[in-house]
């Protein structure tokens, strides 16, 4: 009963998700007097309405309105309003009729995919994204009826237009509601595929390209989880779609949804926002071309595209000070993602597991472990695509594929080519869409090497695809614990849903099924707060770490209004810290006085960790040292020194640093261009600095994986630690710091 | 006309979220004054932190060689040379602690035991035991031989050791705890 229950929630929030969008989409549709084909319709107003639903529990969430009830009633009445006004009634003309051939293929390979796709969007969910953070964040805002002020993961930063979808059927439906929301967008967007190539009328080649698409194995694992790579196609298509038969029509009132579907495809994924420059472009040079005026549509696009993109900046600006976050640091500097994260992340995504770029074609088509999955064999075939360059059609859809998929530039993860699949599975199909016996072989051999029992004969093992779904699973007659069970971020998740207190905060190196607790966690990596309190800890472990470097700069006595340590090197790759500076006169350090101003460029925000007393807290800059990064202390007023001491650690010895000074007199001068420089080894554990630190800033709790840094140490020396292990579950131990 | 109105509206919009956007504007501070300061080794570890505790469940993870299995006991039988690593929390006024027992019966077999003490393989004692029985040893181990940064190993020599009759497993000494202590 309570299997059943469950299974008929999740459909629910899935179901009433895509009729209240569908229900939204239809009405300006309708509003705007757009005629389309039958199903077109359908497609657009689903597209559409989600961008519209997606900006409306925007609002609620910002207003702290977020709630199930209003949810309710809020979507009952959209959809009320839209059966009323006859949106249910079919407008437009049906396509002319598919070839009895194409019509079977379709639905055989299809219904196939299909059968296994929905089980495994129904099945507890269980993807490392999206039980992390796609619906780690939607959990939280479901629990906060808002967005609470997230400032210690990055990923909270991001736009999510569809995760804004994945919270309207959460609230009914939890974790696969939300997956199978995603699902509705992977579906339309194979009818979208499907239908334009119907309106070429090259019903063949709309078959075949959705199948290419259908079945891609990293498409079909992207679809059926809580992902959004696949619904940033649908939208990116169905943009696409409408640029296309505005280029035919020219109605203006098509304006309206391009605008909104550019604007919503920033909303949904920063790395979509070049649909907003192709749509202006696009838009700009048909009208030129025309002879027809340009300004006033570019207005309207522009305006409707701003009006869905703002909100997102603007969140980001108020909650990260970065409208960008986590990107775009060095522009808007911030105390809550460091450069440095920005800078290796960039770096990692450029390359992951790969030794060379040729690697690449082998990779996402048939091996995909080092790009995490594959798109299959066929797309091996992709230059042949070029050959649809004779038609128009043909030039449009590689324009557009080669815009979408130009983000893989900067992360050669198979999925970021997702984006660009449909429209290399359209034009290959358009390219060899005269040999139609070879079209429909190729489909079988999509069909084929894509099922799954056949990818794993090819694909490397470990590779990220559709291995198996559990019908059990799905309709919870296996139930969801025993069914995660196992799998790592849940059981993280879980350790500390049961055994830390609801208040507290866990710090781990790991990232753990967020969506499946309410504790608040700090991924070591996730955000600046994060990394500190991983530099803290790893101080007591690492020599390197620790301030055993003593740079001592000796003068003769002078009064100074102000003193600074000047970075003068250059050094890609590192990065400069200072543990403590101290000033001393007659040979006596200067006791610190709050009327001191402290300052430091960059990251002035973390400048005290430099005058704390703590030899495991540490300023750092957070990026490569340049030269003129610099720490300063002010005086109240003038004050006389005779050295100043500078503790700093191993990592940032090819850091050089001079010191200057400003006189009563106004005027900066140099007083030594180079410290002497001399090593204190250090003689005690900082284990329990470290960890007293931890306390300080309210995190007791510490989640260690046991093949992670440190954890060894952490195990054997709880105790020197100051901590003790409370629970532990499989390859997690939480520790608890006393 | 309507388009007009559209644009209207929007730039209306705009200009609001704008405004929003400007309130919302809050600079950070820049510079600060020095913070609460750290006394200097004002932390007090766990006594026991730096000893090895044979029923310990992660006993296991310190054991470098020699010591068995502890088959349910809150000791451990062990061979030659039981050895162990172990982080010291500071290297001054750090004595080497042990707690073990010589087995009546074996002794009778071996007779008198001369055990030596080890640090990172430097021998700071030699002691032989003339008696079987519970033993403590402990002493103050010099500053230099160790180091807060890396783990230290502790070895305790055993020179002759029980051969058992029935199946020929030779045992040292049966071991309770190893460590340091300050």
């Amino acid at each position: 009963m309570h299997a059943a229950l469950t299974v008929l929630a999740i459909l629910f929030g899935w179901l009433f998700t895509v009729a209240t969008a569908g229900a939204l989409g239809t009405l300006l549709l309708r509003k705007l007097s757009l005629s389309f084909y039958r199903w077109e319709e359908r497609l657009f107003a689903f597209v559409i309405g989600a961008a519209l639903l997606s900006a409306i529990v925007f609002v609620l969430c910002a207003a702290q309105l977020a709630w199930k009830p209003l949810f309710l009633v809020l979507g009952l009445a959209i959809i009320f309003y839209a059966l009323r006004s006859g949106a249910h009634h079919p407008r437009g003309g049906p396509f002319p009729p598919l070839p009895q051939r194409w019509r079977w293929v379709f639905l055989v390979v299809f219904g196939a995919f299909t059968a296994l796709y929905f089980i495994n969007a129904l099945e507890p969910e269980s993807s490392p994204d999206g039980m992390s953070y796609h619906l780690g964040v939607v959990a939280k805002y479901q629990r906060t009826h808002g967005f609470p002020r997230i400032t210690t993961d990055i990923y909270a930063s991001l736009s999510e237009g569809i995760e804004m979808l994945f919270l309207w059927a959460f609230e009914y439906g939890r974790h696969s509601a939300a997956a199978l929301v995603h699902f509705a967008f992977f579906i339309v967007l194979i009818f979208l595929i499907f239908s334009y190539a119907r309106r070429i009328g090259r019903p063949g080649v709309g078959v075949a390209a959705a199948i290419f698409t259908y079945a891609s194995p990293v498409v079909g694992l992207d679809g059926t989880i809580a992902y959004i790579d696949v619904g940033i196609t649908a939208v990116l298509f169905a943009l696409f779609y409408l640029l296309q038969i505005w280029d035919q029509d020219r109605n203006p009132q098509l304006l309206v949804p391009i605008g909104i579907l550019a604007g919503f495809s920033y909303a949904v994924k920063y790395t979509a926002f070049i649909a907003v420059p192709y749509a202006l472009c696009f838009i700009a040079w048909k009208s030129w071309r025309a002879r027809k005026p340009i300004v006033r549509p570019i207005l309207v696009v522009s305006m409707l595209a701003l009006a869905f993109i703002l909100p997102w900046m603007v969140k980001s600006w108020i909650e990260v000070a970065n409208p960008f976050s986590p990107f775009a640091n060095r522009i808007f500097p911030n105390p809550y993602v460091h450069i440095s994260f920005e800078d290796t992340y960039r770096k990692y995504m450029r390359v992951y597991a790969l030794t060379s770029y040729w690697q690449i074609p082998w990779q996402v088509t048939v091996r995909g472990d080092l790009t995490t999955g594959l798109i299959g064999p066929l797309f091996l075939l992709s230059p042949l695509a070029l050959l649809a360059l004779r038609f128009r059609e043909g030039r449009q859809l590689l324009l557009a594929g080669l815009l979408f998929g130009a983000p893989y530039l900067t992360n050669v993860g198979t999925r970021f080519l997702i984006p660009a699949i449909p429209f290399i599975s359209l034009s290959l199909a358009l390219a060899l869409s005269g040999l139609e016996w070879l079209l429909l072989v190729l489909v079988a051999a999509q069909a084929i090497t894509c099922w799954p029992n056949v990818v794993r004969l090819y694909c490397a093992p470990g590779t990220w695809r559709l291995a198996k779904v559990s019908p059990k699973a799905a309709l919870r007659i296996q139930p969801e614990e025993d069914y995660l069970n196992g799998n790592l971020g849940y059981d993280m998740a879980r350790i500390i849903q049961s055994s830390v207190p609801a208040n507290a905060k866990v710090l781990t190196f790991s990232q753990p099924g967020t969506a499946y607790t309410s504790r608040q966690i700090l991924v070591g990596y996730e955000g600046a707060f994060n990394e500190l309190l991983q530099d803290i800890l790893w101080t007591p472990m690492f020599r390197d770490f620790q301030p055993t470097r003593i740079l001592t700069f000796q003068f003769q006595p002078r009064e100074l209004r102000r003193v600074r340590v000047v970075q003068t090197a250059s050094v890609p790759e590192a990065q400069w810290s200072v543990a403590e500076l101290r000033v001393f006169a007659g040979g006596r350090e200067l006791p610190r006085d709050p009327e001191w101003r402290l300052t430091a460029r960059p990251n002035p925000w973390d400048v005290q960790l430099a005058f704390d007393n703590s030899p495991v807290t540490r300023w750092r800059s957070w990026q490569p040292p340049e030269p003129g990064m610099y720490l300063e202390i002010g005086f109240p007023r003038g004050q006389t020194l005779d050295s100043v001491i500078v503790e700093s650690s191993g990592d940032s010895s090819a850091a050089k640093i001079k010191l200057d000074g400003l006189a009563n007199d106004g005027k900066w001068t140099t007083i030594a261009a180079a410290p002497t420089e001399s090593i204190r080894p250090n003689r005690m554990s900082l284990r329990q600095a470290a960890t007293a630190e931890l306390k300080a800033r309210g995190v007791r709790y510490l989640l260690i994986i046991d093949d992670t840094i440190g954890a060894n140490d952490f195990r054997s020396y709880s105790k020197l630690w100051g901590m003790k292990s409370v629970a532990q579950h499989g390859v997690a131990r939480l520790y608890f710091i006393e | 006309m309507t388009w007009t109105v559209i644009i209207v509206v929007l730039t209306r919009i705009s200009f609001a979220i704008l405004s929003l956007l400007l309130c919302s504007c809050d600079r950070l501070p820049e510079t600060y004054p020095p913070p609460q300061q750290r006394p200097a080794q004002a932390l007090t570890p766990d006594p026991y932190a730096m000893m090895v505790e044979m029923n310990d469940p992660d006993a296991a993870q310190h054991i470098v060689k020699d010591i068995y299995e502890p088959f349910g006991s809150p000791w451990r039988w062990t061979s030659k040379q039981p050895t162990v690593k172990m982080l010291v929390d500071a290297s001054d006024n750090i004595k080497l602690s042990s707690d073990f027992a010589i087995w009546d019966d074996g002794f009778k077999q071996t007779g008198p035991l001369e055990l030596s003490f080890l640090v990172n393989g430097h021998l700071l004692d030699k002691v032989k035991y003339a008696t079987p029985g519970y033993k403590h040893f402990e002493k103050a181990v010099p500053p230099a031989w160790l180091s807060a940064d890396t783990e230290s190993t502790i070895s305790i020599d055993v020179d002759k050791l029980y051969v058992a009759p029935q199946d020929g497993v030779k045992f040292g000494i049966i071991l309770t705890r190893v460590g340091f202590l300050r």
